[in-house]
């Protein structure tokens, strides 16, 4: 009669007509999200602008032209020097804004194609007839039809709906599916049957019903849009740029204007001293460092999307690293989201299945004359199918039409037997009781296989306290044997012990009726149910879990070892949930809650000392009755935590709790109404397979794998990322000093200017940047997994010991070998050291041809100029070839560069070729261009600093050794960073 | 000797010391900027005043600046050690790179390949060098005057007299050193030689008359032989010949630098050198009106069409004489 009603009921309604959809589409949007509202486009790049350093580099630009306008105001011919040296410096900030904003750019399109990735489908009924089309075009007063399997594409109102359920976890956090009908029982929309939501999928049934609410007017897009409503926080490593950026401008800042009041105070012109400050600025900001930041940021997250981490926020890649809680969902999670047989009792006995992904067989002892029984009735006692055409499958991985349960059994049952529809079909089903819950069991009858065999085997599961009060023998080894008191006591031990594990357990029992007294003819009638359904033969328990992933104990232990709590938030039951913590090892084998120890002393749980417990399994009832402190006690006192019977909204509470304790939280979710906590927490994490779009849309990363395995691997990445960072950052501020001294040297000693601000430029945004990034590629030093994550406020990336051995050791033996280099072209060139001194003001008088050198020599202002850009250049060769030494001792912080090998990263190789190279190309290749202040230099300046270099390995060396031999001491404390 | 003069080494030191005293002082600094970093958090005005005052001293540990009194020490200590050791270093680097030189030659000239020329007397307007005077204005003229004369006081005959005379028109070479107190000798070049451009006949080198004598002078470059074997000399020429062209007396005769300046054997062996130099007087300049003059030493070896260096073999200057 259904079949005709859902005829009937397309005659009536034809649908709307496609024109008036069009209509109500344009009046209404698209059926879609609005995503949340992003900043426009040139908001975001202007934001590039004047992020970091780039303020100061405007500073530098502007006094740049203020010095170009007064200069040609008194007609100096070197005026536009400064002109274009604004220009670049403005280049410069204009084309790592570019470049930031690029890379930011690529990174949310990779989102973009993501959500992209399964463009969704709807069956509407328009114009009178049935029509696919993209959920997208769906509007209010549609009709559309679902059906097992689909994801429900609007608000819907039922008008039909055969055994449809739907699964609403993702909004309400229900873990059991929900069935759906036509009536009205409810004000609540969110508990009326006759409404299914857009996003939540449809587990079984057919339904029809008319759309009445698209896009953001659902509930799941009002819920959406509340989530967005979360204050982003700033990223841990975002903190870190900004304190380093404050740092580094703290000093730039405060040596220019030092430098410009000494400068004044020794009678420079003002404009002159202007002119220092913009060298100070451009020596003291390392330009192309955000740039390196942002590239190796990529590069990790590159690297972490192939190990199934999608990175949504660049920053995020190294969050992860610094978590020190993770709070995971359970579902899918830790789990394998699928029930599987992982026990079984016959014959007296427990016998474990295996649980893993790829099962192919079962290992247990199947000689039994009970288990072939048991597997009679598992087989045919059970109504889920294989959908068709998937025998090429691996039977894990079939897709199957039926409830958890069912689907594990006829799984369990495919993987032992084999064919089990051919089973079916050899005995064929006669009549059959569905499993409801006045009942709780379902039964079915059967012919048997057996040509000689005419009784009827009838089959029945189901709740095992209702299946055992139904049967009056048991089967053991085959025989059956009357249910005494003993074997009823047996049966309540295994039945508690299967339920302690947190299993869900199911009873069998068969029963072979008589052939006397039902012939082949008899007519079953499961309504007056002419048939017995007591005194039947128990034949044995089945228990299902959703099994922890193999990887995840594993990946839990690495965490734990790690220095990062797990914490479980699940919304399952206490029982299950303690079990599977207990097996994948948030709560490892030998911790109590506080519940074991009363159970252990048999005490009043009152009188149990909470601090002994390590463990808590915390109930929401519970949960939503504590006070603040209360929830921060527990989270400091217990370091093995599982929240079960969660609401979603009770995930932010604890995040918002952990959060207090100063640690950087990640969240797994993947509901809808775990958005606003995916949003609170540090690094939110949306399963890919499972997570909604909204989910997503809040999470900074996405497992594509919706493997807990893999976060392990992310906060690996994390860590490593941020170590190289800070070898990124030591190496790129050292030869700040080597820039800056030139200037400061200049002022002071009043010598010919040893390096020019584009030259600078050249270093910064030239030879440095392929070796920065290069460090990106450095492996750890030790294992970076066996320690504490880092705090959030004590190990800062560039630290006090940092910035000053970078500045005032490497950084000073730098410039030591660049002015050696200097010094050493200046002389052999006629130009002594102490002839140097003081000599600025003549030297760079236009109008002083015939200035005498050191050994009677005259020179025209031309002829100085070129020597002193054979100065630069000198000088700048210098500085790389240092660098390179600087770049090589940056591998490590601790350990020998012997230990870590020297040929292992061989993209440090290619960092430093690179660096070379650039540094010939600029000599050689454009030293003719007379705008760059590059000369061909001759071969052996290249070497004069290169006894510094060694040096600074030598010494490098010296402190690491003392590092790891007097682990703790002064020289530790002061020289590690 | 001069070359590791007490000078220097009061450099290095005092760049050492200077160093050391910028560098602790940074170090102060780096620590102050650290902590104020870590201090901009979402706090109230008091609390980081709070925050500050125990950051600078920290009287439940005894911390000044993040630090212990002891600990300072200790730091400073290995600081003044490691920049004592860097400037010995450095200084050592220095000393050697000091004894590799040659004290008699640089090692380089490819800088030096032709003189630089320039005029006196030398006195620049905004377009460059500039003789712009009136006539019959003492004072408009009296500045390049005073010029000349000062320049010429190095040329006169007691200045000069530690130098020989030479009449050879050839290269003076000298592969040892003869002259007093090791060095070698140099030739004695006086102020009369300028004959009526010498300042000692018309001591206003003919300003007043409108006929001014100017000088030539080319810049000294060690063992640099102009003219291969012929005396370079000096060619004004008015730029924009729409005028009459220039009338030109030269001294020495023909403008020539005589040979046996050459070579130059720098400062220490030739510590009395002087340079040769050429006085141009200009006979026939029209007046009220602006001359560009280019002035050209020609000679072999002597390049003037550098397109970078204005002052490379010639000299170029604007002249205006008004009545």
């Amino acid at each position: 009669t259904s079949q005709s009603k859902q005829m009937g009921l397309q005659e009536v309604i034809p649908g709307l007509t496609s024109a008036r959809a069009a209509e109500i589409l344009a009046r209404d949007g698209p059926n879609a999200l609005t995503p949340p509202k992003s900043t426009p486009e040139i908001i975001k790049f202007l934001k590039q602008m004047v992020g970091g350093f780039s303020i100061l580099l405007w500073v530098g630009a502007l006094l740049c032209w203020i010095a170009f306008g007064i200069q040609v105001a008194q007609g100096v011919a070197s005026a536009f020097d400064n002109l274009y040296l604004g220009v670049v410096l403005a280049l410069v900030v204009i084309l790592t804004g570019i470049f930031a904003y690029y890379q930011e750019a690529k990174s949310t399109n990779i989102m973009a194609s993501f959500s992209k990735m399964i463009p969704q489908q709807a069956l509407v009924i328009r114009d009178g007839e049935k029509r696919e089309v993209s959920a997208e075009q769906l509007v209010v007063g549609d009709m559309v039809e679902i059906k097992g399997g689909d994801r429900i594409p609007a608000d819907i109102r039922l008008i039909f709906a055969q055994g449809c359920k739907v699964d609403n976890s993702s909004l309400t956090g229900e873990s059991e599916p929900q069935s759906r009908s036509c009536d009205f029982t409810h004000e609540n929309p969110l508990e009326t049957k006759n409404i299914a939501f857009y996003s939540t999928t449809c587990l079984e049934g057919t339904a029809t019903g008319m759309v009445i609410n698209t896009g953001d007017q659902t509930i799941i897009g009002r819920i959406a849009s509340l989530a967005s409503g979360v204050g982003n926080e700033k990223t841990p490593i975002a903190i870190e740029i900004e304190h380093f950026v404050h740092i580094v401008a703290g000093v730039a800042v405060s040596i220019g204007v030092l430098f410009f009041i000494i400068a004044v105070s020794m009678k420079y012109k003002v404009l002159d001293s202007i002119i220092f400050l913009i060298g100070i600025i451009v020596a003291n900001v390392p330009e192309g460092l955000l740039a390196t930041v942002t590239v190796s940021l990529s590069l990790t997250a590159k690297r972490m999307a192939k190990k199934n981490c999608l990175v949504k926020n660049l920053e995020a890649v190294e969050t992860l690293g610094s978590t020190s809680i993770i709070c995971s969902d359970k579902t899918g999670t830790l789990t394998q989201n699928r029930m599987t047989v992982a026990h079984l009792w016959f014959d007296d006995q427990i016998y474990s299945a295996d649980t893993s992904e790829e099962q192919t067989t079962q290992s247990f002892d199947q000689s039994s004359q009970s288990w072939a029984a048991l597997s009679k009735v598992v087989t045919l006692c059970n109504r889920a199918e294989f959908k068709p055409g998937q025998e090429n499958v691996p039977i894990m991985k079939r897709v199957v039409v039926g409830d958890a349960s069912e689907t594990a059994l006829l799984k369990f049952a495919e993987v032992i037997l084999g064919d089990v529809m051919g089973i079916r079909k050899r005995n064929r089903k006669l009549a059959e009781i569905p499993f409801n819950s006045t009942n709780k069991f379902q039964l079915s009858i059967h012919e048997t296989e057996d040509p000689n065999d005419k009784r009827f085997l009838m089959v029945m599961k189901g709740a095992p306290e209702r299946i055992l009060e139904r049967c009056s023998t048991i089967m053991i080894n085959g025989e059956e044997q009357p249910l005494d008191r003993e074997r009823a006591e047996a049966f309540q031990t295994a039945y508690m012990e299967l339920g302690g594990l947190g299993e869900r357990v199911l009873g069998f029992c068969h029963l072979y009726l008589p052939e006397d007294e039902f012939p082949d003819t008899y007519p079953f009638d499961t309504d007056s149910m002419n048939f017995p359904t007591s005194n039947l033969c128990f034949v044995g328990l089945l228990s299902m879990i959703d099994p922890p992933r193999s990887t995840v104990p594993d990946a839990v232990s690495k965490c734990r070892s790690a220095g990062i709590k797990v914490i479980m938030v699940t919304g399952d039951h206490p029982i299950t949930a303690k079990a599977i913590a207990k097996s994948v090892g948030i709560i490892s084998a030998n911790s109590e809650t506080v519940e074991d120890i009363a159970k252990r002393l048999n005490v009043p749980v009152e009188q149990v000392n909470k601090e002994d417990a390590r463990a808590a399994v915390i109930n929401g009832m519970e949960l939503k009755d504590m006070t603040t402190e209360q929830l921060d006690e527990i989270l400091i006192n217990h370091s093995e935590i599982v929240f079960a019977r969660t609401s979603p909204q009770q995930k932010l509470i604890i995040v918002e709790g952990c959060q207090r304790q100063d640690a950087v939280v990640a969240v797994t979710g993947d509901g809808v109404n775990d958005s606003p906590a995916l949003k609170k927490a540090d690094i939110g994490i949306a399963m890919g397979i499972a997570g909604s779009d909204a989910a997503k849309n809040a999470a900074d990363m996405i497992l594509l794998d919706d493997n807990f395995a893999s976060i392990v691997t992310g906060v690996e990445e994390g860590r490593l990322i941020f170590d190289n960072l800070k070898k990124t950052i030591a190496y790129t501020l050292t030869k700040n000093i080597a820039e800056l001294c030139p200037f400061l040297i200049y002022i002071i000693a009043s010598v010919p200017l040893p390096i020019g601000t584009i030259t600078i430029l050249f270093i910064d945004l030239g030879t440095d940047i392929i070796p920065s990034v290069a460090l990106a590629y450095e492996k750890a030093e030790s294992d970076i997994m066996n320690r504490r994550p880092r705090h959030k406020k004590k190990d800062r990336l560039v630290n006090e010991q940092l910035a000053v051995y970078s500045y005032l050791q490497i950084g000073i033996i730098q410039s030591i070998g660049a002015f050696l280099a200097y010094f050493t072209v200046y002389a052999e060139q006629g130009w002594l050291p102490n002839t140097l001194l003081g000599l600025r003001v003549n030297w760079e008088d236009d109008y002083y041809n015939d200035i005498e050198d050191s050994y009677g020599q005259e020179w025209t202002r031309y002829q100085r100029t070129y020597l002193q850009w054979t100065g630069y250049t000198a000088f700048f060769v210098s500085i790389t070839i240092q660098q390179v030494a600087d770049l090589i001792i940056r591998k490590t912080r601790r350990n020998s560069i012997f230990q870590q090998g020297l040929l292992r990263n061989k993209v440090i190789w290619v960092g430093i070729v690179s660096q070379i190279a650039i540094a010939l190309i600029l000599s050689y290749g454009l030293g003719s261009v007379t705008a760059l202040n590059f000369t061909p230099l001759r071969v052996q300046y290249w070497f004069v600093a290169m006894p510094y270099a060694i040096l600074i390995w030598v010494y490098d060396e010296i402190r690491k050794l003392f590092i790891r031999q007097y682990p703790g001491s002064w020289w530790d404390k002061n020289m590690y960073y | 000797a001069v070359w590791a003069s007490v000078e220097f080494l009061g450099f290095l030191c005092s760049l050492g010391l200077g160093g050391l005293s910028v560098c602790l002082g940074c170090f102060v600094c780096l620590v102050f900027f650290e902590k104020m970093a870590a201090l901009n958090e979402k706090k109230t005005c008091s609390q980081r005043m709070e925050n500050f005052k125990r950051f600078v001293w920290n009287p439940d540990t005894g911390q000044l600046m993040g630090r212990t009194l002891i600990n300072w020490v200790w730091i400073s200590l290995y600081y003044v050690a490691f920049y004592i050791v860097m400037t010995g270093l450095f200084s050592l680097a220095i000393y050697s790179l000091m004894r590799t030189l040659n004290p008699y030659t640089p090692d380089y000239q490819d800088r030096l390949k032709s003189p630089g020329v320039t005029l006196r007397p030398d006195v620049y307007g905004e377009g460059g060098l500039e003789i712009y005077y009136n006539a019959s204005d003492k004072n408009s003229w009296e500045k390049y005057v005073t010029t000349l004369h000062k320049f010429l006081s190095a040329y006169n005959t007691t200045a000069q007299h530690a130098n020989i005379n030479c009449t050879s028109e050839k290269y003076f070479f000298q592969k040892s050193f003869l002259g007093p107190n090791k060095t070698k000798y140099s030739c004695k070049f006086t102020s009369d030689m300028l004959e009526n451009c010498s300042g000692l006949a018309n001591s206003t080198f003919g300003f007043p008359e409108g006929q001014p004598c100017l000088i030539i002078k080319m810049n000294r470059i060690i063992n640099f032989l102009p003219g291969n074997g012929t005396a370079p000399r000096v060619s004004c020429t008015a730029q924009h010949d729409d005028f009459s062209p220039l009338e030109l007396q030269y001294y020495p005769v023909n403008g020539t630098f005589n040979l046996h300046y050459f070579p130059y054997y720098g400062k220490k062996a030739q510590p009395t050198y002087s340079n040769p130099l050429v006085a141009v007087k200009f006979l026939n300049i029209t007046r009220n009106a602006e001359v560009t003059v280019v002035c050209r030493v020609i000679g072999t070896g002597i390049t003037s069409d550098n397109p970078h260096d204005p002052y490379e073999g010639k000299v170029e200057f604007k002249m205006r004489i008004q009545d």
